[in-house]
């Protein structure tokens, strides 16, 4: 679909396209490969974007899916607050503030207005999770109640002015969080990151001239939402709908209540969040913006998971959820473990749409990030403060036509890895004596859940646990008569042999040395009648022990 | 009696054979690979360019065996043992995932499945002092099921092991006494690193392609040995060195990307040659497009890869490869003009090729804008269908209102800037400034593509060598014999003792010293190479800090500064570092002629033909020059096509071209003066 602008050419617009990919990927690299903390590099944490004059996406890495269009729409919005005059050149913007950025303040955006020829000609942005930005417990508190208890609130913040570092601010910064030279570390990755888009960018321009690359900009936007517009036609026009709940908010024993329905009405699609629950004490809240981000993944899983994301992708969703809902939350609500939600809504999409879209769809995954955060001093480093969070993977759902993987890390993670033993041990003063594939927690079908795992430490000194488990409740779903998976189970094990499993969710529970912590994850749903199951898929499992 | 040295690059479907005989000079010989019995080939081609075997002094040869064997997963039946409780953590394989958005997504699949995986009771703390001796009673049903089921190969690797190997090493002692025929690889000796997921995953690669290795080397050097060649089997190693047959049946895991790895060993020699020490070395075939750096002379390394998802840690060559090849393929969609990354291949190939390909692709835009002609390749052997071509391009540029020629022209310019993207990813994604290298470009379609890549990234200087088809063979005949060794040596930098860092690598020197003494080389041609991995402290991705003679450790964290800066824009001097291993290449050099041997033109007049070739959307009417008739040292105009039987050469306007004395040809921007 090529415009009518003179400056259009297919041809430079698919030189462009690429580019404008490359430079993404290339910034991301630059991310991950300077960052100090585990949580962006192995867990890959993060996420880049080059944007246009707009705000609009031009290219995006694969990075942290849930923050998939979301830094366009901080950029917007802070211009909204301020006007576009405010992002001048030089300037490095930071912010984490939940109501904008829509996350938990560990997630913090940094904005970089790209100049060209003194013209402000696009953004590089990205965002990362920093591990402690001085909350009330070390990394993420389990039990906050108000935002005020999760850390440092950054509304915008220019940390550089006009090319110029702001050393007090920073300064205030690194005071302030239990590990201040990570946290430098890593903006400092963030910096480079933009830097890195900056230079590209504006060589870009340098050669193929300001106008071309919009062009091509309009061009590959054009390009996306037709791609998207012939997926929605192909989707049956009707009301589909899900729904399930949290276990609880942390706070109080009360299970949280999420409701959505999608509306597919020719070229549009609308999904509406109308009937979840109240923003809730706890926090597994977040702001508006992170709810189109998470519906954002859904949707693209579903409609169009290859082509890379852009400007142009996203235009027919339209997205509702009444204020004051855990989707769409106001201060003071706290908003630290926002994903819980998020996760449970994506597979919630999947479910709803499954009877139109049949081939692309799964059974439920294992559902969330099953956090465990150690925290304490290591006798072997002279005291010196740890915390060590950990995100575990568990079992995914089958579809009709195969099993779902075992233990493979949660849909709103992005490409993050587990902690090796030998680093996690040289690290923290405790030792990993198992961990494996939780053997029949998948969900029986023609087509199996994947099972979830295992993972038990042994402490070496005095710590503290927080624990944050869910999908006890609404349990991983089978689809066309396949089985529920297991849900999650810890056990804790005092050094008198004392066992407690009654606890899923935690704050800074004091062990002893000697402990044991046992945490296992729950698997896949199934997919079709058991009783089909084929002979052979049957005897693959038992060999291997998937099964008993 | 002359004196012959002879490699060979045993690839997938051709062996390329290089011959340099005691005088310098050089011949090659292309045959196809004969995949039951490679040593074959080998000697059909050597029969052809030498006559008598005996004559041969020295003999080095790339093999894709070990790949193969992996790639179509016929190696060994191979058993994973492990320490008890964590075994699943190689079957778990980190629990990432590589697609983000894919409901449906599946782990690559493990060389061992779950079944094969066993667990003895042993275990180490992180500091490698012994919490639970080895259960040697646990290898009982090991052993017993090795027999039963006829496992050819055990991957050992117990936690921690890189920092105290005595479980393995009794691992070994036990389970060889039982199973004498089977091949043991234990993870501290394949791959001494931390990461245990990572560390398996290497030595089950190791133990997985042992087999197959040891076989075909015996096999070949038996043949060749027949026919008269009685002198060791050389064998290239990822490294970017050379290793005889018997150390490369010890580490087989060593030889797994023998084969590319020959062309960025050539760009080493011809920095030497040269004197241009900073090469950005492309080889575009069919349909991969790889990539590597050759910096201030020396190959960029890299520690780790992955193979089909498998992760490996080893000391390797760095090479990037991208899938664009001249059979990539272009088509549309929602009205935008997309080319690659599905290639045709060699079948059905490009629509030129008259093998049932109607899509057009790379190779078929450039015949149509007359960068190749209808005889180029194969010295006319092939003839090329430029009508077809030309209906192609009309019904897909129709789709989009291109015209045939803007699609053709289109098609080259997105494949070249997508190449161009890579390479702009190698250098300035790293801080490297690609202006002050050159590109040296070889494979079948390299130096189709190379001037107008240099372009794309300001680079004023291309370089073809000569024998650009048969380039990674020659390249290596010109490696010395090399060893990378490492050892774990995990601490931060202020605690660091330098005495015992010096005892560290006194001791990796040491072991190098005893596997070159092994390959007979003299103590005068041995040399060693230093290197730490350094990193600040927390982070998790190292940089590789080489060490010159005399360096104190001040004067090793400046250079980490230094090189953390250009990579990454900022540094924090102030902030602590760690040292996570020491590297050490232990080189045996080999005596390599060729400085001053010259290059000797072909008779006859260099001008074949003309024809008309369309750049920058104007047609020129373009010399068609022979490349061995080109005489050094005359400089000459663009526009011109040069070809020659493996490749053929395109000069865009604008630049001028030279031979040199070793029959290289430079082609630098500019009028010549």
């Amino acid at each position: 679909m090529t415009t009518s602008n003179p400056h259009s050419n297919p041809v430079t617009t698919e030189i462009i396209r690429n580019a404008f990919n490359a430079i993404a990927e290339d910034m991301n690299a630059s991310l991950i490969r300077s960052a100090f903390t585990p949580i962006i590099y192995e867990g890959k944490d993060c996420a880049v974007g080059l944007l246009d004059e707009n705000g609009d996406v031009l290219g995006q890495s694969l990075g942290l899916p849930l923050f998939l269009g979301n830094l366009s729409l901080c950029v917007q919005i802070v211009a909204e607050m301020k006007g576009w005059d405010y992002y001048e050149e030089g300037d490095v913007i930071l912010l984490n503030d939940s109501y904008i950025a829509g996350t938990h303040l560990n997630d913090i955006t940094v904005i970089m207005p790209i100049f060209w020829e003194g013209k402000r000609i696009g953004f590089a942005t990205s965002r990362a999770h920093w591990l402690d930005v001085g909350a009330k417990d070390a990394g993420s508190p389990t039990d906050a109640r108000e935002i005020y208890q999760e850390g440092m609130r950054w509304p915008p913040t220019k940390v550089y002015r006009k090319g110029v570092p702001q050393d007090d601010i920073l300064a205030f910064m690194r005071a302030n969080s239990r590990f201040g030279d990570a946290l430098i570390g890593d903006l400092h990755a963030q910096i480079a990151a933009g830097r890195t888009g900056e230079m590209r960018m504006r060589a870009l321009i340098d050669r193929f001239g300001y106008e071309t690359v919009q062009a091509a900009r309009d061009d590959i936007f054009a390009q996306s939402a037709e791609l998207e517009r012939q997926a929605i036609l192909a989707i049956p026009d009707g009301e589909y709908t899900a729904e399930g709940a949290l276990d609880n908010d942390g706070i109080s024993t009360d299970p949280v209540p999420v409701k959505l329905t999608v509306r597919v009405s020719g070229e549009t699609m609308e999904m509406d969040l109308t009937g979840s629950s109240k923003q809730t004490v706890g926090g597994v809240n977040c702001g508006f913006t992170q709810t189109v981000s998470a519906l954002r993944v859904a949707f693209k899983l579903l409609i169009n998971p290859e082509r890379p994301v852009d400007g142009g992708t996203f235009r027919a969703l339209n997205i509702v959820a009444p204020e004051g809902t855990i989707f769409h939350a106001a201060a003071p609500a706290a908003c630290s473990w926002y994903f819980s939600s998020l996760g449970m809504l994506i597979d919630m999409v999947v479910k709803a749409l499954a009877p139109a879209l049949p081939q692309r769809a799964a059974a439920a995954h294992y559902g969330d990030s099953m956090v465990t955060i150690f925290s304490g001093t290591d006798a072997r480093n002279d005291d010196a403060f740890f915390v060590a969070v950990e995100a575990n993977c568990g079992g995914w759902g089958a579809w009709n036509g195969g099993d779902g993987q075992d233990c493979l890390i949660n849909n709103v993670n992005g490409s993050f890895r587990d902690y090796p033993i030998e680093v996690f041990e040289h690290r923290y003063p405790m030792r990993i004596t198992k961990y494996g594939i939780r053997q029949d927690s998948g969900g029986e079908g023609e087509f199996r859940g994947g099972n979830g795992s295992y993972r038990e430490y042994e402490l070496d000194g005095d710590t503290t646990l927080s624990l944050w488990f869910e999908r006890s409740l609404t349990r991983p779903w089978g689809l066309s008569g396949g089985s529920e998976g297991l849900g999650p189970q810890v056990e804790i094990v005092a050094p008198d042999g004392t066992v407690r499993d009654d606890l899923l969710k935690t704050s800074t529970l004091p062990l002893k040395a000697g402990s044991v912590v046992r945490v296992a994850t729950g698997g896949g749903g199934g997919f079709g009648d058991p009783a089909q199951r084929s002979a052979e898929r049957r005897q693959r499992d038992l060999e291997n022990g998937y099964v008993s | 009696m002359a004196k012959f040295k002879v490699s060979a690059d045993i690839g997938g479907t051709f062996t390329d054979i290089v011959v340099e005989d005691d005088a310098g000079e050089v011949r090659i010989g292309k045959v196809p690979t004969t995949k039951e019995n490679p040593a074959l080939g080998v000697l059909q081609g050597i029969g052809q360019l030498v006559g008598d075997p005996s004559e041969i002094d020295f003999f080095v040869h790339g093999t894709t065996v070990g790949l193969n064997a992996f790639l179509e997963r016929r190696g060994a039946k191979t058993m994973l043992v492990m320490t008890g409780g964590i075994s699943d953590t190689y079957t778990i394989a980190r629990g990432h995932r590589e697609e983000l958005y894919k409901l449906h997504y599946r782990k690559p699949e493990q060389l061992v499945p779950r079944r094969n995986v066993h667990e003895v009771r042993e275990r180490l703390a992180w500091d490698g002092s012994v919490i639970t001796e080895l259960a040697e009673e646990d290898f009982a049903p090991i052993i017993e099921k090795a027999k039963a089921e006829g496992f050819q190969a055990i991957a050992v690797c117990l936690l921690h092991a890189y920092t105290n190997p005595a479980h393995e090493l009794r691992a070994r002692e036990v389970l060889k006494a039982a199973l004498p025929d089977v091949s043991v690889s234990l993870s501290h000796q394949v791959a001494p690193e931390w990461r245990e997921v990572e560390r398996a995953s290497s030595t089950v690669m190791d133990a997985y392609v042992a087999p197959v290795v040891e076989l075909y080397l015996n096999t070949l050097k038996a043949e060749l040995a027949k026919s008269g060649m009685e002198k060791t089997v050389h064998v290239m190693g990822s490294s970017g060195g050379v290793m005889t047959d018997r150390l490369a049946k010890e580490r087989p895991i060593a030889t797994l990307m023998s084969g590319p790895v020959g062309g960025s060993i050539g760009g080493c020699e011809l920095a030497r040659r040269t004197g241009l020490e900073n090469l950005l070395c492309v080889d575009m075939g069919g349909t991969s497009f790889d990539l590597s750096l050759v910096i201030d002379g020396q190959p960029e390394m890299t520690s780790e890869t992955v193979l089909e998802g498998l992760p490996l840690l080893m000391s390797i060559v760095s090479i990037d490869t991208v899938g664009a090849g001249g059979g990539s393929i272009a088509w549309v969609e929602a009205g935008g003009l997309r080319v690659g990354p599905q290639s045709a291949g060699s079948y059905p190939g490009p629509v030129s090729y008259s093998r049932g390909g109607t899509e057009p692709t790379v190779t078929d835009a450039n015949l149509f804008l007359g960068r190749l002609g209808d005889d180029s390749l194969l010295d006319g052997k092939m003839k090329l269908d430029s009508e077809a071509t030309r209906k192609a391009m009309e019904r897909l540029g129709r789709q989009i209102g291109l015209s045939d020629r803007e699609l053709a022209e289109g098609i080259l310019a997105i494949s070249n800037a997508k190449m161009a993207d890579a390479m702009r990813t190698i250098t300035v994604g790293q801080g490297i400034d690609p202006r002050e290298f050159t590109l040296v470009a070889f494979g079948g379609a390299g130096p189709m593509h190379a001037v107008e890549l240099a372009r794309e990234l300001d680079m004023t200087q291309v370089l073809i060598p000569r024998f650009p088809g048969t380039f990674s063979a020659w390249g290596m005949l010109q490696s010395d014999i090399r060893h990378d060794l490492v050892a774990s040596h995990i601490g931060v930098m202020s605690a660091v003792d330098e005495k015992e860092l010096e005892a560290s690598f006194a001791d990796l020197e040491q072991q190098g010293r005893e596997r070159l003494r092994e390959e007979n080389v003299a103590e005068g041609a041995m040399a060693f190479a230093r290197a730490v991995d350094l990193r600040y402290e927390g982070q998790e991705y190292s940089i590789a800090v080489p060490l010159e003679d005399g360096d104190t450790l001040a004067d090793m964290l400046d250079r980490f500064h230094a090189l953390y800066e250009r990579r990454y824009g900022h540094s924090q001097p102030e902030s602590e570092t760690e040292i996570i291993s020491l590297r050490l290449a232990a080189t045996g050099q080999f005596e390599h002629g060729g400085e001053e041997a010259s290059f000797t033109p072909e008779e006859g007049e260099p001008q074949v033909g003309t024809r008309d070739v369309i750049f920058d959307g104007e047609t020129h009417s373009t010399p068609i020059l022979k490349r061995a008739r080109l005489v050094p040292g005359k400089p000459m105009a663009s526009p011109a096509i040069i070809e020659e039987e493996s490749a053929t050469t395109v000069v865009p306007p604008g630049y001028t071209i030279t031979i040199d004395t070793f029959g290289n040809m430079l082609v630098a921007a500019g009028e010549s003066a």
